[in-house]
């Protein structure tokens, strides 16, 4: 168990380290092998180590939802599943402590919307040719991103059995899909102007698009309902959009927003 | 999603400025002289009045996009442009502006007469107002009304083509990549090249794997294009005032290697083959109706036809010349042709089975020249002569 433990303390630490304090950590090595495992133990101490399990449901969205989307036909948040290891520690005679982490999560999402003079541009699949023009009709889009991410957050007991913590996360972005088609509608090339095509179906994947990267804000809130057992509710907002900047076929950036429904074991 | 559809925000200004049609109430004021037929593109509309219409002065009205407004540049100045009275004995600019203010185009909008084509020489053409690819025009010299010793260059815009389909999957980057272009080694100055082209994964994706060169009288509608390519063509105009006697032209060809059906599947048995026609077919010119691709061999409308049957691969330009037969057993009536009953359209493509997007990707075919000779022509005799000479080594086209 300490093994893991040491493992989740230094995986979080390094993550969060900037590139200046990498040589500290370098250094910090040997004495590490060498050290006294007494000293190691008494770091650890006041961890404590929680597994979760939860769901998450949100979407990915613009902010604010721009004209060109004036209808959401459908919302479909799927079943994105999340799984989280922590470890958590009080601040001695304080409500105050924090908590680092290392968590699998889905986001997902279905939509189906209709849109109005919509800027799009897609590359077909060999990258030799590009439409572009203004959509009017509908879109359906289903995302499907997993994530590992890391959160520290700071956390702030009530009472015992309650307790609110926020902070920020990063996510790696290690497998991800952006999927969708264009239906009923007509584009018009290049721009408003431009001459106009009807449009039946057409298909589209941006998922070599998406943005490994990520990272954001959680706020949430946690009720320790038995003494190994908490439910917790986050909010986690993310704080870039799922696509790079300058990727055009979507203008603007969408913001992934989910909630999670955890359930939490208390070593 | 009760959270997303409260934050969707009041539906924005239209974005879009089009001449969507002319105004009814207008065409019926005008009725005595246009001929009920019209062609409002994207840039351009060209409205259609009996031959010696004076041009001088129309007004016409536009239906436009809702909330968009029509302007006209006069001494620097955009004023309110529509069913007012301007000298159309040249084609006249008009810029609509759409309602949310941000959009904006120029239309170019002329009259012209209805007069039968003969001579097609694709030395007239320019780019698209979107710059990226071209479009051919003919133009008559005639004598000037006012000063005969002056001509005046009257300007038909009847040549349509697929490109502006071809622009919307972006695999083109200069005017020279799209499967209809000029190209300089004409027979006479400049000619057309027609290439079946490669449509990337979009036209997969839609089952439009190619694009054939293609160069017709008639309309190219973008809006069907992708929905329904074959309605998109319409091929011919009312422009025939005289019985046709046969259609000459150069053309040279080129197969292209490996010939597939619009699944993208391999035919090896299969070859490619240009097509270069002209059909006369019976038209109501108030009410105009063009061919469409499915039917523009085969409508029981169709009254001639001229069309090479085995154009082969000649390599170096080949002159021809193919009678007009009468198609199916029908004839012209003298009475119809008087009322201009009857259209034509004149078709070249670079690929036979190219509406079914069934052909060979690299087929070129070349074409310049191309004149439809009429009866009342002064040289119809000598041409006959020439097709004469032409069918005894060309016994296929008889």
């Amino acid at each position: 168990m300490k093994q893991i433990l040491i493992f989740l303390f230094a995986a979080c630490f390094a993550l969060n380290a900037s590139a200046e304090t990498l040589d500290t950590i370098r250094a910090a090595r040997k004495p590490v092998k060498e050290a006294d495992l007494n000293i190691l133990k008494a770091a650890v101490k006041g961890w404590h180590v929680r597994l979760g399990a939860g769901f998450n449901i949100g979407g990915a969205s613009p902010l604010p939802l721009p004209r060109s989307i004036r209808k959401i036909d459908s919302f479909n948040p799927t079943l994105c599943i999340s799984l989280q290891g922590a470890v958590e520690k009080r601040f001695r005679q304080t409500p105050w402590g924090m908590q680092i982490g290392i968590g699998f999560e889905n986001k997902g999402m279905k939509t189906d919307a209709t849109v109005k003079n919509y800027h799009m541009e897609a590359y077909n699949a060999d990258g030799s040719g590009k439409v572009e023009g203004a959509w009017t009709g509908h879109v359906k889009t289903n995302l499907d991103n997993n994530y590992l991410t890391f959160p520290v957050l700071v956390t702030y007991n009530f009472t015992d059995r309650w307790q609110m913590k926020a902070g920020p996360y990063v996510s790696w972005m290690f497998n991800g899909s952006f999927t969708g088609e264009a239906y009923d509608g007509y584009i018009r090339d290049q721009n408003p102007t431009g001459p106009k095509t009807d449009v039946t179906r057409a298909i589209y994947d941006f998922s070599d698009d998406l943005r490994k990267f990520h990272w954001g804000v959680i706020l949430g809130g946690e009720f320790k309902a038995y003494k190994h057992l908490s439910v917790s509710l986050n909010l986690q907002w993310g704080l870039n959009g799922i696509f790079p900047s300058d990727f055009n076929s979507v203008t603007f950036a969408l913001y992934p927003i989910y909630g999670n429904l955890g359930f939490n074991y208390l070593f | 999603m009760a959270l997303l559809t409260g934050c969707i925000k009041d539906e924005a200004a239209n974005a879009e400025c089009d001449i969507v049609a002319l105004d009814e109430a207008w065409k019926q004021a005008n009725a005595e002289v246009l001929r009920g037929y019209e062609r409002v593109e994207n840039n351009e509309v060209t409205i259609y009045v009996a031959d010696g219409t004076d041009l001088s002065a129309f007004n016409p009205k536009f239906v436009l996009t809702p909330g968009a407004t029509i302007t006209m540049k006069v001494d620097g100045q955009d004023v309110a442009a529509n069913g007012v009275t301007r000298n159309f004995n040249e084609p006249q600019i008009y810029t609509t502006h759409s309602e949310d203010g941000l959009w904006h185009k120029d239309y170019k909008v002329g009259f012209d007469y209805y007069v039968s084509i003969d001579r097609m020489s694709f030395e007239h053409y320019e780019l698209d107002p979107s710059g990226r690819y071209q479009v051919w025009y003919e133009r008559d010299e005639v004598p000037s009304k006012d000063d005969p010793s002056q001509v005046k260059y009257i300007r038909h815009d009847y040549w349509a083509n697929g490109n502006g389909g071809y622009a919307l999957v972006g695999i083109a980057k200069k005017p020279e990549d799209y499967p209809t272009a000029a190209h300089e080694d004409g027979v006479n100055g400049m000619c057309a090249r027609l290439e079946t082209r490669r449509t990337g994964s979009f036209g997969d994706m839609v089952k439009m794997p190619i694009a054939a060169g293609n160069l017709f009288i008639g309309t190219f509608d973008t809006k069907i294009a992708m929905k329904e390519p074959r309605n998109a063509t319409h091929f011919g105009l009312p422009l025939v005032q005289d019985k046709p006697v046969l259609l000459k032209g150069y053309y040279k060809y080129t197969q292209g290697e490996v010939f597939t059906d619009k699944n993208k599947k391999v035919c090896p048995e299969r070859k490619d083959t240009a097509d270069i026609y002209a059909v006369i077919y019976e038209c109501d010119p108030q009410n105009f109706v063009a061919l469409n691709g499915d039917e523009v061999l085969s409508s029981p409308r169709i009254v001639m036809m001229a069309r090479i049957n085995n154009p082969g691969e000649p390599q170096e330009w080949e002159e021809f010349y193919v009678p007009f037969k009468s198609f199916e057993g029908r004839s012209i009536d003298m009475e119809r042709l008087k009322r201009g009953e009857y259209a034509i359209a004149v078709v070249a493509t670079s690929s036979r089975q190219g509406a079914y997007f069934e052909g060979a990707i690299g087929s070129v075919l070349w074409v310049d020249e191309l004149r439809v000779v009429w009866q009342l022509d002064d040289d119809a005799d000598e041409q006959r002569t020439k097709m004469e000479q032409y069918l005894e080594t060309h016994p296929d086209e008889r």
